[in-house]
């Protein structure tokens, strides 16, 4: 378990944001964490939506362990995690 | 007894130089602070300013400037103007006071290295006039605001600005830091007397001047145009830089006008770029700013390149795409985070102002327009604590600008190197390429992100933010309107609550 910056881009946005997570954090609430800063804010919010996230372009599921994830891809601090409403 | 007419006598007193006898030539004008590197000492004799002026004759144009400048600024004090200017154009005034002075300042630096480290006396004579004329703008600013503290005390900026750690400070700083400060005086020339002097201030000092003055803020614009004639003169320096250097070192000349000629558009993007397409009021906007851009710096850009032997930067087709985009990235960004700005700026999207926008740049409602929409909708419907952020947005390790600001939310792209085991971010694949080719020159330093993640920032919240950014209450950035534009968008439901 450790604090672990990225940088957050929600899909629509114009800009990533710096987001504070845990490696013990899942993918589900990784991408809860990123899509506060843009939906509702200059995304419009999708009732009903559920999101994906994606990591180096490729869709991550969302149970999956973060720890894991960045072990797997080699994500380093302030990599681009996105994430986006699941078609 | 008769004048010797100035030509007679102006070479021979200009180029008076000495034969070094105690030292040899690379002692007194060391090569990280000369930068002549390949250029025989020969080819310098030949830098000729286009420019000619004696010492007599700039004192008595520079009294008559001085005097004219102060006598507005005595009659409009006693006017009360700028209580009846519009807010949204004042926060132009603030954010170039809070911006700028102090590069003038900075640049007194500059123009005293030219006078002891360039590598011809021509140069050197000129850097008097040069050092002698960036002191008459930063005390330009300096009394100029001091008049206006009465009526804001952002004013105060113009001397603080530069001591704080202020974001947006913290970008212009770096910038001229890092060509104004720490190049040596080729690298120096080439970057602020020909691409940033030359090229840009006539964006920030004519546009904004003519904007100003038609705004009704006599004041702002008779400061900005007595700068600019003197920026008019002494930018000259630049061009017997470049031809020099393009004879015996083009492949450098080119890189440092590439790298200077992108930073510096990024920053005037968004100074500029937010003032003139968003702060100045509708009705007194002369052009867009990418029509000014394509007019004065598109247009000489390209006749330098073909008259110096210049080659377009690789990243022309990229420029301008981001001439369509960046500033208005920066627009919302910074008015999404305007508590951390010293100035109040204006949203500028009201329905008659979107107008224009969609006129002058065809695709903004589709990158810029829906993102509005719902701050706007935030706004009418008094969920105001969406309208703020929560955390910062990711900043690039080469112009401290935002990533994403130099495109639209379509090309948004993570764009880093790895040096020496650090990751760097860049806002675009032109900042990675200035990184690329010169890392030792940017490795180590922290922008506001890499700040707070090294616990610099404490506490780490926005509170702490924004006292290490030195905000406060008196100064903090909030709507210029107090968001009654937004009415213009207000259902007949929203209206009837």
């Amino acid at each position: 378990m450790a604090l672990f910056p990225i940088y957050g881009v929600f899909e629509g946005d114009f800009v990533p944001h710096l987001v504070a997570i845990d490696t013990d954090n899942s993918m589900a609430e990784i991408a809860d964490a990123v899509a506060i800063h843009s939906v509702g804010r200059r995304i419009k919010a999708k009732p009903g939506g559920t999101y994906e996230a994606l990591i180096a372009d490729e869709v991550v599921p969302l149970d999956r362990n973060f720890g894991e994830v960045m072990a797997e891809k080699g994500v380093a601090p302030l990599d681009f995690v996105t994430v986006r409403y699941a078609a | 007894m008769s004048l010797l007419q100035r030509d007679d006598w102006y070479d021979i007193a200009r180029d008076v130089d000495w034969t070094l006898s105690y030292v040899d030539e690379k002692q007194a004008f060391p090569e990280q602070w000369s930068g002549v590197g390949p250029v025989p000492k020969e080819a310098w004799l030949t830098w000729d300013e286009p420019y000619r002026c004696t010492y007599r004759d700039y004192v008595s144009v520079q009294r008559e400037k001085e005097a004219g400048a102060h006598a507005v600024r005595e009659a409009l004090k006693r006017a009360n103007l700028y209580e009846r200017l519009d807010p949204a154009h004042t926060a132009a005034s603030h954010l170039h006071m809070g911006t700028t002075c102090f590069v003038e300042q900075m640049a007194i630096t500059l123009q005293s290295r030219f006078c002891r480290f360039a590598p011809s006396p021509a140069w050197r004579n000129m850097g008097v006039y040069g050092m002698l004329d960036e002191t008459r703008h930063a005390q330009l600013d300096l009394a100029f605001s001091h008049d206006l503290l009465k009526n804001d005390p952002r004013f105060d900026w113009c001397n603080k600005g530069f001591h704080t750690n202020e974001w947006g400070v913290l970008a212009v700083k770096n910038f001229f830091d890092d060509w104004m400060l720490n190049a040596n005086v080729v690298e120096a020339a080439i970057a602020t007397s020909l691409v940033v002097e030359h090229g840009f201030t006539n964006v920030q000092f004519v546009a904004l001047a003519a904007d100003a003055m038609a705004a009704g803020d006599i004041d702002f614009s008779n400061l900005l145009s007595s700068i600019q004639t003197d920026e008019a003169r002494h930018a000259q320096a630049g061009f017997p830089t470049l031809e020099i250097m393009m004879k015996h070192d083009p492949e450098r000349a080119q890189r440092i006008f590439d790298v200077a000629f992108w930073r510096s558009f990024r920053l005037f993007q968004t100074l500029t770029g937010t003032a003139m397409d968003y702060y100045t009021p509708l009705e007194h906007r002369k052009q867009s700013f990418k029509e000014f851009m394509l007019e004065w710096v598109v247009t000489q850009h390209e006749r330098v390149t073909r008259d110096l032997g210049l080659k377009q930067p690789w990243y022309w087709d990229q420029f301008l795409e981001c001439l369509e985009h960046g500033h208005h990235a920066m627009h919302i960004g910074t008015w999404f985070w305007r508590p951390t700005l010293f100035w109040k700026p204006n949203a500028g999207v009201s329905k008659a102002e979107r107008a224009w926008l969609n006129e002058k740049y065809p695709s903004w409602e589709d990158s810029w327009g829906g993102l509005w929409d719902e701050i706007i909708d935030n706004v009418n419907e008094g969920k105001m604590e969406q309208t703020y952020p929560a955390t910062l947005p990711a900043l690039c390790n080469i112009t401290q600008l935002p990533l994403g600001s130099g495109w639209d939310r379509h090309h948004l792209k993570q764009w880093k190197s790895e040096y020496k085991g650090r990751v760097y971010n860049f806002d675009s694949e032109i900042s990675k390429w200035c990184f690329d080719v010169e890392p030792e020159r940017y490795a180590g330093h922290t922008n506001v992100i890499d700040r707070f993640l090294l616990g610099m920032i404490q506490p780490m919240n926005l509170e702490g933010g924004l006292a290490y950014m030195s905000i406060t209450p008196d100064v903090m950035g909030d709507d210029a309107y107090g968001y009654r534009w937004a009415e213009d968008y207000r259902s007949y439901a929203q209206a009837a609550e």
